[in-house]
């Protein structure tokens, strides 16, 4: 924006296991953000595994990749590509045919401290794991949102990923629930809302419900925030006012702020906390 | 100590969503502390050697791990014996 005055933010999108939903997160928070004004930055760290170009449709735009701009092969400006549907939407893509430790989280660091003045929101597309990919991508990073389905192996990475954020000094990690079914949620067959809050105890952001729109929308290379009829879409443009501060309420969930009272009740219990 | 994995597993809920839960509670709990569940074994038997040294335990010690949030406590128990 053009009144922008304050840094931008960066915000990290992590997960510990792969495929729960990181890169459909950032493509369609980002492009929220980016719909009500903000000037937005996405920037994919999963090099060697690029898929963010491919969600937001924008593959074919793509001419120099992150590993060139630190590299010196072609400036940082030359390597953006702009999104016409939002146009204060940007993305910087990762390089496919090339490595997770070809860049280090020196060179991350220094790359959004280039970008933290033109922007109000710098997204980083984490790679699954916990290798060097996820310490270039939490190095630069002033914000965490975890990523997770309702799924015992999905939770317990999460509660990993949380554990190594909170080690590197994060203050602020915040969870975002992906492909929730209500009817398995009812009939006893998934893992509640309530339940993930109580395993892993951080603040939620966002709950995202399975909807196969999402799967058509990414066959056509389309933010799904596009799609007036979708949950989902409901759910990720929730998640961008969130970030935005604004209080948005949770629908079909109202659980949860008994949840947070147990949680800050337990909190108090252990001094230094 | 195995007052802890009794309230797991006694889980009043037999839904795969309650074993889920049940599952998760006890392998978060061990995650978190770098532990295996044998190594708590090993701990309550050196403190009641050690409490055993110097005092007379009367009755059954008991350890156990409570969690509150992200955090984990151990919470001893060892009646001592009076003169
Ligand atoms: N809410 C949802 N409903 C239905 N399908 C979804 C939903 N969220 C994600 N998916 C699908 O799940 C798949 C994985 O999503 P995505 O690529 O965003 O995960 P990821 O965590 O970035 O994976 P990776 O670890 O490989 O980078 C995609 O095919 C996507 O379309
Ligand atoms: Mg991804």
């Amino acid at each position: 924006m053009d009144n922008k005055t304050a840094e931008g933010q960066v915000i990290v999108v992590t997960s510990g296991k792969g495929g729960v939903g990181k890169t459909t997160t950032v493509a369609n928070v980002a492009s929220a953000l980016a719909k009500l004004g903000h000037k937005v930055m996405v920037m994919d760290l999963d090099i060697g595994l690029k898929k963010l170009d491919l969600i937001l449709g924008l593959e074919n735009r793509v001419i120099y990749d992150i590993v060139q701009v630190i590299e010196g092969e072609c400036t940082l400006k030359q390597a953006l590509v702009k999104d016409k549907r939002f146009p204060e939407l940007h993305m910087l893509p990762a390089a496919q045919t090339r490595n997770k430790d070809d860049i280090t989280p020196e060179q991350v660091k220094e790359l959004c401290a280039q970008l933290k003045p033109e922007f109000d929101y710098i997204f980083i597309d984490c790679p699954a794991g916990i290798e060097q990919g996820f310490r270039n991508a939490i190095a630069a990073a002033d914000r965490a949102i975890v990523v997770t389905n309702p799924e015992v192996s999905a939770v317990r990475d999460a509660d990993r990923i949380i554990g190594m954020l909170e080690s590197a000094n994060f203050k602020d990690i915040k969870l975002v629930v992906n492909r929730i079914r209500n009817d398995m949620v009812k009939s006893g067959d998934m893992l509640s809302i309530e339940d993930l809050m109580e395993h892993l105890c951080i603040d939620l952001l966002g709950v995202v419900p399975e909807d196969k729109n999402v799967v058509v929308s990414t066959n056509k290379g389309e933010p799904i925030i596009l799609n007036d009829h979708s949950q989902a879409a409901t759910a990720f443009n929730n998640i961008a006012r969130r970030i935005l501060g604004e209080q948005v309420d949770f629908p079909t969930f109202e659980e949860i702020s008994f949840w947070n009272k147990v949680k800050s009740l337990g909190r108090n219990l252990f001094p230094g906390n | 100590m195995l007052d802890f994995f009794k309230k797991i597993f006694n889980g009043e809920d037999n839904s795969s969503k309650g074993q889920a839960n049940n599952r998760l509670r006890l392998v978060l709990t061990h995650d978190r502390l770098g532990t295996s569940t044998q190594l708590m074994e090993v701990i309550q038997k050196e403190i009641i050697e050690v409490i055993a040294r110097h005092v007379e335990i009367e009755g059954t010690p008991d350890v156990k791990i409570i969690t509150e949030g992200r955090r984990a406590a151990l919470d001893i128990s060892i009646p001592l014996k009076g003169r």
